[in-house]
């Protein structure tokens, strides 16, 4: 509701009504129906939305107003000072019944097997205002497909939704949170009057990566999702608070499972409008599938003649025992490392850390499984920039939003969600920068498409112009043109092949901002080049003071990533944090710290022997998967924890199956760094035990026990999190460096790495529903470059790089203008890891047509 | 496409009267069905590419309006008024006259694609009633005699 303050009408910023004899005061430009439920009076609603502008289609919210006329419906009047409003008076009763009577003439009334019964609000209302008969004696109109064959008009619209028409009640919640609030046009109403109807778009599915939503809004039972119809009826479920694991944001949602089943059946929101307004992604809404699979690994596998045989855990543990304490007698600890995922909560994070620092007295761990060179410590601009505090809702309010080199809708929706909110009710100016068109720009002022490979030119080319315009003050201003190259606006626009037009009116916006957010994302940080790209910024920051006027930050990209930052699972944690874990462990191993990078390369030369892995898959994200693999298999000894068999687990001496986030306890810290606690919902199945758990086990076989109690781990993990990890921004300006951009001869083409709308990392492909969605890869391209190889959509084409190629079909872009060719990391089945090479900052590949 | 250039031209001259391009939806569909004769989903997805506004929204605008017909009909569109005043002045025998008289049911086209009958809700002509519209034109104050003169006129000019 907060979405409504400050009123640009000026005078008063408040007004005084009295609602059923309560006075209250509210902010100007609040509706009554707002205000009336801020004091917790209940008005029924079948069309509003707290996200949403009201339109007053239902006409169930009627209220009294003194020296009104007439009824008036509350979510559409604004609240006016001295207004005497009554709710509950026999008039309004009247109206509402009388507004039920209409709703329900052409109603089925087929509660019994509606899967909305018992959470329905026309149910609830119908039965709160005693209709129990209808003065309405004709024939109702029905709707009926030809191609149906029952009277249920039941008809699949989308991957997951069904429709039932004759349940509408035309509220339009859905049309209206599907064009406004997600920007998406493959759901309409048509019609008119008796036979309007609710249906997808003209030769389309509902489809779109927030389309479980408007199930979830839908007040009757028209809208149904597959995955739980006909399951179960609510009230035979239980409800648990749980953190989606597969968005950095945290989006709160809520389990419905049911306990003697061990069994989840769906997920809601539990709207929090400080991180995700009561939207989920359909990511978050379907991934407990990931758990509920049965294709999960049900008991540890032991690697005997080459072969994975199933085994106790007794038997697992006792090998690892083994094999750790050979490779530590032969070699040292040193040379056992780890690799673990970002999206385990803090506990099994920090027992990993714990475990190999203290057990192996060695450093060399990490969580990034699919970052190419990363930077082993934070001396760098890099980390500064990442390091930076950011609040979701401070988008909300940013009058100037900048997304640069991240694609919001593939990477992070929550925040998708909030610039086109901060569009919508805010006019706030957004502008894209991106090397590819993405489709954040739909609700963009301008959108800026640089060339491959000059982010930081770019960057700097803003920077100039602020200079040249003198849009801002700024006294070394010298210093800073020394430092940056090209020198002049003309030549940096040239080389990223932006106007240098288009670039002033964007500097003019971030200096003229009075709330800035600058957003970056996985572009840059999956970048080789990062640092070049990340100095730039810095530079950027210093000379328009975003971070004094607003916000600029490197968005985390999983669940759990700041967790693992700010729990020191890097190689080399911050210095501040270095100090706290010396003090909690008395010392800390002094021995070299490797990244991700630096270990593999030194598993391939024999110098890690042990490894041990949880919950990550490198081979199928890692930069050159050939590479990935190849030192794996040097690895004496390799321990992968995971839900599944996935192709790290196949390297594999032992395999233990971990629970999933759903089983255990968690905590996990978004990307704005706010500690979210999700409850236990299932209990483990089969053999799976939760990362903590597990390396509790492993560190008693060591006999070095991690943790004398859970509150001894709980108060060390306090303890770290109240240590301050933002790093301060260099004195000064910084020196770009110029990168070496190495251009591959007969590879034309940029590729990049991304995430489907509907998928996140290795996990997602096991869920039923998200497959629905989108279940084989693609290489998504241009419709003018896909012409220009003479190629239709569905076509299978060539990918080659200069190590590897794959096959994939073709789906034609309806964003993608230029020579960049996009190819989702999700599958299995399509290894595009294996075209990466490791040290590259461009991915060139080419493509031809696969003969039929 | 559907269209033809004319009608794409005519289109793209409606679009920069208005501020928002969402406004030329109903010139758009107007001049979609002048060439086309009627309305389905690829003339949406036609003007969708040519005014730049999602397919869904001019679908929904589309239908909306029950001026527009949404299959193929004859050459003459007999839209006959079924409101009240129409009404009160016979407008029911009427159109059993003319379902008679054109041996069709309301609805449908004929054989030889002249004529295709539907009611309509009121025209604003209530002052001339019994009344009905062929195409553009008004045929106002009607009886039998002059059904039968005018359905005689329009098969003589085809």
């Amino acid at each position: 509701m907060a979405d409504k303050q400050n009123p640009e009408t000026g005078g008063q910023a408040t007004v005084t009504l009295t609602i059923d004899g309560l006075t209250v005061t509210v902010p100007r430009g609040y509706t009554v129906l707002e205000a009336a439920r801020s004091i917790g009076i209940n008005i029924p609603t079948f069309c509003w939305h707290p996200k949403l502008k009201p339109v007053g289609a239902c006409r169930i919210c009627y209220v009294e107003i003194e020296k009104f006329p007439k009824l008036q419906v509350s979510c559409a009047t604004v609240a006016m000072d001295g207004m005497v409003v009554h709710t509950n008076t026999d008039q309004v009763k009247n109206g509402r019944r009388a507004v039920l009577e209409f709703i329900l003439l052409n109603h089925p009334l087929d509660c019994p097997t509606c899967d909305k019964g018992g959470e329905c609000d026309l149910q609830n209302l119908t039965f709160a205002h005693g209709l129990d008969d209808s003065r309405f004696a004709f024939q109702k109109y029905r709707f009926v497909d030809d191609d149906m064959t029952t009277t249920f008009d039941d008809k699949r619209i989308g991957p997951e939704i069904i429709l039932n028409r004759n349940r509408c009640i035309l509220c339009y919640k859905c049309v209206r949170a599907n064009k406004e609030a997600f920007g998406e046009y493959d759901l309409g109403a048509y019609e008119r009057g008796n036979i309007t109807e609710i249906n997808a778009a003209p030769g389309r599915q509902v489809a779109n990566p927030f389309s479980g939503n408007l199930v979830e809004i839908c007040p009757v039972g028209a809208l149904t999702n597959t995955d739980w119809r006909y399951k179960i009826r609510v009230w035979l479920t239980k409800t648990t608070p749980s953190i989606c694991n597969f968005s950095s944001s945290g989006t709160n949602i809520l389990f419905y499972k049911e306990d003697h089943k061990n069994k989840i059946y769906r997920v809601t929101s539990r709207r929090n409008d400080d991180i995700d307004d009561g939207w989920l992604a359909d990511i978050t809404r379907y991934s407990y599938q990931v758990i509920t699979s049965d294709e999960r690994l049900i008991k540890p596998l032991i690697k005997k003649e080459g072969k994975q045989v199933p085994a106790t855990w007794e038997e697992a543990l006792e090998v690892i025992k083994k094999r750790l304490n050979e490779i530590k007698d032969k070699k040292g600890g040193v040379c056992i490392g780890g690799l673990a995922s970002p999206s385990l909560d803090n506990a099994s994070l920090y027992s990993f850390a714990k475990f190999l620092r203290r057990t192996f007295n060695s450093n060399k761990l990490d969580y990034r499984q699919d970052y190419r060179m990363l930077p082993k410590d934070t001396a760098n601009n890099y980390s500064i920039l990442a390091s930076q505090p950011f609040k979701i809702a401070g988008i909300d309010d940013s009058d100037v939003i900048v997304t640069f080199a991240t694609d919001l809708l593939r990477e992070h929706q929550n925040e998708y969600l909030r610039v086109r909110k901060a569009f919508n009710f805010k006019k706030a100016r957004i502008f894209v920068a991106n090397p590819y068109a993405v489709k954040t720009a739909d609700v963009a002022e301008l959108e800026m498409v640089y060339k491959v490979g000059t982010d930081e030119i770019f960057i700097n080319a803003v920077c100039l112009a602020a200079l040249e315009e003198n849009l801002v003050a700024c006294p070394d201003r010298a210093d800073l043109k020394k430092k940056i190259k090209p020198s002049s606006l003309k030549d940096a626009a040239e080389q990223c092949g932006v106007a240098p037009e288009t670039i002033k009116i964007m500097a003019r916006a971030l200096a003229e901002g009075k709330k800035v957010t600058f957003i970056a994302g996985e572009l840059l940080t999956r970048c080789r080049d990062r640092e070049i790209i990340a100095s730039a910024l810095c530079n950027l920051n210093r000379l328009f003071g975003l971070n004094r006027k607003g916000q600029i930050a490197v968005l985390a990209r999983y669940a759990n990533s700041m967790g693992a930052v700010k729990l020191g699972i890097s190689p080399e944690p911050v210095p501040a944090l270095k100090k706290e874990l010396e003090k909690i462990w008395s010392g800390l191993p002094d021995t070299e710290a490797y990244n991700t990078d630096t270990m593999l390369v030194h598993m391939k030369k024999e110098e890690i022997n042990g490894f041990i892995i949880m919950g990550a898959n490198p081979v199928m994200l890692y930069p050159d998967r050939e590479f990935v693999k190849e030192s794996l298999e040097k690895l004496d000894f390799l321990v992968v924890c995971d839900l599944y068999e996935t192709e790290t687990t196949a390297l594999a001496d032992v395999v233990l199956p971990l629970a999933g986030w759903a089983e255990y306890a968690g905590d996990y810290i978004n990307l704005e760094g706010c500690r979210q606690h999700a409850e236990q919902a299932l209990k483990p199945r089969f053999e799976a035990y939760p990362g903590y758990e597990i390396l509790e086990m492993i560190a008693d076989k060591f006999e070095k026990k991690l943790f004398s109690s859970t509150e001894e781990r709980e108060s060390e993990i306090d303890r770290l999190l109240k240590v301050d990890t933002t790093l301060p921004w260099p004195d000064g300006f910084v020196e770009v460096k110029t990168a070496e951009i190495e251009i591959e001869k007969d590879y034309p083409l940029a590729l990049f790495l991304c995430d489907d709308p509907h998928h996140c990392g290795h996990l997602t492909e096991k869920a039923n529903s998200l497959v629905n969605f989108c279940g084989e890869a693609y290489i998504e391209m241009a419709e003018e470059q896909a012409r220009a190889y003479n190629l239709n959509e569905g076509d299978s084409v060539r990918l080659e790089s200069p190590i590897g190629k794959i096959i994939v079909p073709l789906k034609i872009s309806e964003h993608l203008d230029n020579q960049v060719v996009l190819v989702p990391r999700n599958f299995t089945s399509h290894p595009v890891t294996s075209l990466l090479m490791r040290k590259r900052r461009i991915d060139w590949v080419r493509i031809s047509k696969v003969a039929e | 496409m559907i269209l033809n250039d004319e009608a794409i031209a005519k289109i793209k001259e409606r679009v920069g009267l208005y501020p928002q391009s969402k406004s030329a939806i109903l010139p758009a569909l107007t001049i979609a069905y002048h060439q086309v004769g009627y309305l389905n989903d690829k003339v949406y997805k036609d003007i969708a590419d040519i005014i730049k506004v999602p397919c869904v929204e001019i679908a929904e605008a589309a239908t909306f309006y029950t001026m527009f017909p949404k299959e193929p009909v004859g050459k003459y569109l007999i839209q006959v008024c079924h409101n009240i005043s129409c009404a009160l002045l016979g407008a029911d025998s009427l159109i059993s006259y003319l379902e008679q008289k054109l041996e069709i049911k309301k609805g449908e086209t004929t054989r030889d694609n002249l004529f295709t009958l539907v009611t309509v809700e009121c025209l604003g002509s209530c002052a001339t009633a019994p009344m009905m519209q062929i195409n553009q034109d008004y045929y106002e104050n009607l009886t039998r005699e002059k059904v039968d003169k005018i359905i005689e006129e329009l098969r003589a000019k085809a």
